[in-house]
């Protein structure tokens, strides 16, 4: 903390320790915990908790399912109106995910009223409003409390017809892998708060920040992808290791094919690497074969935390290049990065070159 | 709380308790004022120690990191000074790459191994004799699981790397294992091979030297 300079004390993000979805808890702690715990049977429940699933779904009819999401976390950024908005649209992009339209919305807030003043209560919640406004989400209620750092966020409640979810556990041999953001937000976060970002690349970062993943989810839902999940606090490597674990299968990435945000790869070589980041590498590190052969800022990044992500989609190869084309026509920083085919399941082997790219020229 | 106690030659900062990005930011910014290095800083958390790895390897520069009582104490120099150290990083940095670096630091200076072979053959002798013992010791080091840093061929022993080579299947075992083969770019020069060896396999004596002074053990047949 510094208190030599009483400004920056009154940051929102000065006194948090982990931003964002580089908050969550490791994915092993989680498993530990999880696993003493007896949950019944619950025949409605489209969802496994086994898994990892970005949203539960609950089956009300033949034709209807609900989707049920919370995620919140402290501030990623200093202006509170910002931080309120990002938090949201992190929060929606979980029923995107399983491929669910999300209808209604509550607040989760925790913030300590002696430290700011009120009005940043009030920015954060008209954030959180903007994005729900933009999404068609009802914000109708929600929970607040007093806590030593703020905690902002939504539980998410949205429908999906139950024949259309898109699960992890659903991508097939040749598939392709889909990103629709750039990667790399827990560095560029860091490079946020230590004010290293030129203007470019900080507005690129806000942007990706705050863009729901609405639009990018009815674009693809056209071509029928076969798995989809959001990119977020596992990471890169994360959150694939789970969708080829769900589906039976190895993944392969090409390194060069990644959309990092500009200035992440200097910003990761020169150290600003979230703690979550080395969490993920512990985790998921062994899963990951020809790791040691890409530079180590390319390694930091594929492990980075995401807050706000992208979604990733599996899909076979014609239709994953026709929904690269349309998403790239409608301004999205969308990439091919690699595939699923059969193998170790969970096992990624990352290639250097893609053998697509003359295929997308 | 943060206290900057200037000294007169290696600057010491106390990060302790300080969020990321400060320790790594706070030290930058003192690092990006003397192009030499040399700071002390004090941080409390292994994370923090190897964002400043990553930190020193961008800047050029070496680290050495202690955990003690108070946290871990992390000097950062440049390589002249700290030349006979044991800590001295890997030589990715001459590959354009620091992972070698960074993995060696994570690995709590693992000791590591570089077989240098600067002629094809093993030893001196009949000429048949010694090409084929060159296979056999590097089939032996092989089958009997070591996997050294790097091979590093220099002089003669870039002909190794030829395609007809005897043992060039035993280098591709290698190399799929992870294991660095560089030959030396001069020497491929000289003989002529140019057009036979990979450019990927092709190195400096930049990074043969650093490779060389940051192992802990060379083989030299």
């Amino acid at each position: 903390m510094s208190n030599s300079n009483s400004e920056s004390s009154r940051k929102l993000t000065a006194n948090v320790k982990a931003a964002g979805c580089a908050a969550k808890i490791s994915s092993l702690e989680l498993k530990q915990v999880l696993s003493s715990i007896k949950r019944p049977q619950c025949p409605e429940l489209l969802t496994s908790l086994d898994n990892f699933e970005d949203a539960a779904v609950y089956k009300i009819t033949e034709d209807i399912a609900i989707v049920e999401t919370v995620d919140f976390f402290p501030p990623v950024v200093d202006d509170p109106f910002l931080f309120g908005r990002i938090a949201a649209v992190n929060a929606l992009s979980d029923v995107y995910a399983m491929g669910g339209n999300p209808v209604i919305a509550l607040n989760i807030l925790c913030f300590p009223t002696c430290d700011y003043p009120l009005e940043v209560v009030e920015e954060i919640l008209k954030g959180g409003q903007a994005a729900c406004s933009e999404a068609n989400v009802t914000i109708a209620g929600g929970h607040s409390i007093q806590g030593p750092e703020p905690v902002y966020g939504l539980a998410v409640t949205g429908v999906v017809d139950p024949r259309s979810i898109l699960t992890n556990g659903g991508a097939k041999d040749g598939d392709l892998l889909l990103v629709t953001k750039p990667l790399g937000t827990g560095v560029m976060l860091l490079g946020l708060k230590g004010e290293l970002l030129k203007d470019a690349e900080q507005k690129q970062l806000l942007q990706s920040l705050t863009g729901l993943n609405k639009g990018a989810l009815e674009i693809a839902k056209k071509y029928e992808p076969s798995a989809a999940t959001d990119i977020t606090g596992f990471g890169m490597i994360g959150h694939t290791c789970e969708m080829a674990l769900a589906s039976g299968l190895s993944a392969y990435l090409y390194i060069d094919d990644l959309p990092f945000f500009a200035g992440a790869r200097s910003l990761a070589a020169q150290g600003f690497v979230p703690a979550g980041a080395y969490g993920n590498r512990n985790t998921f590190g062994s899963s990951v074969i020809n790791l040691e052969n890409v530079e180590t800022a390319i390694q930091d990044l594929l492990f980075d935390p995401q807050t706000s992500g992208g979604l990733m989609f599996a899909l076979k190869e014609e239709p994953a290049m026709r929904l690269l084309a349309e998403l790239l026509e409608n301004g999205y920083d969308a990439a091919i990065v690699g595939g699923l085919q059969s193998g170790t399941p969970g096992s990624i082997f990352l290639n250097q070159k893609s053998s697509l790219i003359e295929a997308k020229k | 709380m943060s206290t900057q106690k200037a000294s007169e030659k290696t600057e010491r900062l106390d990060l302790r308790g300080l969020m990321c990005p400060e320790p790594v930011l706070r030290t930058k910014k003192v690092l990006d004022g003397k192009p030499q290095g040399a700071v002390e800083v004090l941080v409390d958390s292994d994370i923090n120690v190897m964002n400043l790895t990553r930190l020193a390897n961008s800047l050029g520069l070496v680290l050495e990191s202690q955990h003690g009582n108070e946290g871990y104490t992390v000097v950062i120099k440049d390589k002249k000074t700290l030349e006979h150290s044991h800590d001295l990083p890997a030589p990715e940095k001459a590959m354009q790459s620091s992972d070698e670096t960074t993995k060696h630091a994570e690995k709590n200076a693992k000791a590591t191994t570089v077989v240098f072979i600067a002629k094809d053959t093993f030893g001196e002798g009949d000429r048949d004799f010694s090409l084929n013992l060159m296979n056999v010791f590097l089939q032996t080091i092989l089958q009997a699981g070591h996997r050294p840093q790097a091979i590093l061929l220099a002089n003669t022993g870039v002909r190794l790397m030829d395609p007809d080579s005897s043992v060039i299947k035993v280098l591709n075992e290698f190399k799929a294992a992870g294991v660095n083969v560089f030959a030396c770019g001069l020497c491929v020069e000289f003989y002529g091979l140019q057009e036979k060896i990979e450019k990927e396999q092709i190195t400096n004596m930049f990074a043969i030297c650093e490779y060389l002074f940051s192992a802990d053990k060379i083989i030299s047949p």
